[in-house]
């Protein structure tokens, strides 16, 4: 087992490092001079020159991209260009409420998108099953900033159960800081419910009609743990995949979700980052992102190892 | 009173083109500790039969009507609930297919102990224990280390063997066992009989055996009943039956068994078949169900249904040209 982590860890590198080589490039294919930019409207060209040669931007693509390699390994992601703050500092600040938020939301997405599908599955055909599978067609088309918006009006404005914006640091309590990520949670859990209970309900149907489903009733087995034992452990291995993949969904979700209830995270600090062209930070925060990514799909390969005997690497 | 009596068991299908008869008709019974076998090609109505007994065909689209009396009580008309008791603990069931029939991502040891959890209530270890038992029992070196193993980490006869571990874990009064050494090799085939054979008089269970393999039914059958179409055509001892078949159909199915060695010995005669297919279940038969393959039907068999009769003492068929006879069959 140790081996097999070990190796699936190596076998990230590689792929890091082609996201590190495109996270740099971004800032040569993106358009827009940064020296440019930060010299002003004012400047004069041998003021743009100088920034460029202070920044290092006159060197050659590949030297640079090897010091600036060192230097992330090194764990310094750069100074902003805008705040002149680390751009390690500036995402430390910013962890807290995006991590938050998309634990909530993965939470509460599995919560109810897996025993929706597999209830769907078990009433196929029924209208359980398509009021199900309706709800989840509805919240896959449905754009976040759309159900985020009609959600807050309805939850904060009209109600009032909820705080319209705004973040509550978990150090101030877990009830505050729980009720403050609700609407947004839910508001990007949609999406990912509907994309999980769509195929928790397509693996279901599978498992469900295989013989060792028939042998488990023949044996006396009730409903529930045919369903949630024999079936739902067969059904796990394309539904873990799912949730590894929507996690990229979830990064850009939370990107818009933060931006519709004021939210602090990484998501508002990309925005501002691309508006004012700040490169350092959209490197850090966009090579973070890619790191969880790869992360997690790390993950979702070791969890296959513990659903199904019969993988091995 | 006969352990299992099934009596006049139709299960039929609702499909988009008609309603499938599968089962049309069925009445047999088994004696406690009897072994009894229902033969029959492909599409005959053994294996809906076997499930319509365990009630485990999914309503809509399936149907069954009739009775099944188990100890004189009518399975049709339990809830699910009772059902549920009944399933793995007085009636178990073995499947044609081992590779698939297992849960693939559940310990063997598990999958074995947990009908004894269901039904005596024995908690993890016990199980567990009784499981190792039941592996030992069922023929499998190293029990212990088995146990803790998955499906895909044993052979096709051991799964098998696994399957009965299962079945037989709670002592069951009836095992049902649908076609359980089709999908396996001739030799492992022998052993899984003679396991069955032998667990079967330990544990004192009646087994309904499903099976179209002649060979098997001569080796481990009391009784046989032939099914064709969805109907009952034959029932006798199972000496009677081989010795004097008295239905075409019968004959046929006995005639197309291949003789080992025969074309060695220089006769290259062709294997008898039975010309033709099941016919469709989706409209009502008039007359005799094997009248459009049998080679002796007229038009009598064509208008009329025959009936059920005994045409020898324990031996009855349905056939028009099939004499009764006074005197025992051989």
């Amino acid at each position: 087992m140790t081996s097999i982590v070990f190796r699936r860890v190596l076998s990230t590198i590689p792929v890091m490092g082609v996201v590190a080589l495109f996270v740099f490039s971004l800032l040569y294919i993106a358009p827009g001079d940064p020296a440019a930019v930060i010299a002003g409207d004012q400047a004069s060209p041998e003021d743009v020159e100088r920034i460029r040669q202070g920044l290092g931007l006159d060197r050659p693509y590949l030297v640079r991209f090897f010091e600036w390699l060192l230097q992330i390994l090194r764990g310094d992601l750069g100074v902003s260009i805008f705040t002149n703050l680390p751009v390690t500092t500036m995402i430390a600040q910013r962890v807290e409420p995006t991590l938050s938020l998309m634990i909530v939301t993965l939470i509460i997405a599995v919560g109810v998108a897996v025993p929706m599908g597999v209830v769907a599955a078990w009433k196929a055909d029924t209208w359980i099953d398509r009021s199900a599978m309706g709800f989840a067609v509805f919240g896959f088309s449905t754009p976040v900033f759309v159900v985020g918006y009609l959600i807050a009006y309805l939850f904060a404005l009209k109600l009032g159960w909820f705080p319209v914006q705004g973040y509550v640091p978990i150090a101030r309590g877990v009830g505050p800081w729980l009720h403050s990520l609700i609407l947004p949670s839910v508001t990007l859990a949609l999406v990912y419910i509907a994309l999980i209970a769509r195929i928790t309900r397509a693996a279901m149907l599978d498992v469900l009609s295989q013989d060792y489903i028939r042998t488990a009733k023949a044996k006396g087995v009730g409903q529930r743990q045919i369903l949630f034992v024999h079936g739902l452990k067969n059904a796990a291995v394309p539904i873990v995949t799912v949730i590894g993949i929507g996690v990229a969904l979830l990064i850009g979700g939370a990107v818009v979700t933060e931006s519709v209830f004021a939210i602090p995270g990484l998501g508002r600090l990309i925005v501002d980052a691309i508006l004012r062209r700040d490169y350092p930070v959209i490197q850090g925060v966009v090579l973070l992102f890619s790191f969880v990514y790869v992360l997690v799909n790390l993950g979702v390969d070791l969890v296959y190892t513990f659903v199904d005997p019969r993988i091995r690497y | 009173m006969a352990l299992l009596e099934v009596d006049r068991l139709q299960t039929h299908f609702r499909t988009p083109d008609g309603v499938n008869r599968a089962v049309d008709g069925v009445s047999f019974s088994i004696e406690k500790g009897e072994t009894l076998a229902v033969v029959g090609e492909s599409g005959c109505g053994k294996s809906v039969t076997a499930m319509s007994i365990m009630r485990l065909i999914a309503e809509p689209p399936g149907k069954s009507a009739g009775e099944i009396r188990f100890e004189g009580r009518d399975l049709l008309k339990l809830s699910e609930k009772e059902m549920k008791k009944i399933r793995g603990d007085d009636i178990s069931m073995i499947f044609q297919e081992p590779m698939t029939s297992l849960n693939p991502v559940l310990k063997v040891g598990r999958q074995i102990g947990e009908s004894l959890r269901l039904h005596q209530g024995l908690d993890r270890g016990q199980a567990e224990d009784k499981a190792v038992e039941m592996l030992q029992l069922v023929g499998i070196p190293e029990p212990k280390r088995r146990a803790g193993e998955y499906p895909h980490q044993l052979s096709g006869g051991m799964r098998q063997r696994v399957m009965i571990a299962m079945a037989l874990a709670c002592s069951p009064k009836l095992l049902i066992a649908d076609e359980p050494t089709t999908a396996l090799d001739v030799t492992i085939q022998a052993q899984i009989l003679d396991l069955m054979r032998d667990l079967k008089d330990r544990v004192g269970a009646a087994i309904l055996i499903i099976t179209h393999d002649l060979g098997v039914v001569a080796e481990v059958a009391d009784r046989v009943v032939v099914m064709y179409a969805g109907r009952k055509v034959e029932e006798a001892p199972v000496r009677d039956l081989f010795a004097k078949p008295r239905h075409p159909y019968t004959r046929g199915l006995l005639g197309a068994v291949p003789k080992l060695g025969s074309s060695l010995e220089g006769k290259t005669e062709k294997l008898a078949e039975i010309p033709g297919i099941v016919p469709s279940l989706k409209t009502k038969i008039e007359g005799c169900v094997f009248a459009g393959r049998c080679p002796e039907a007229e038009d009598v068999c064509r208008e009329f249904a025959p009936a059920l009769e005994e045409k020898a003492p324990r031996h009855v068929a349905a056939c028009h040209f099939s004499p009764r006879e006074q005197e025992a069959a051989a």
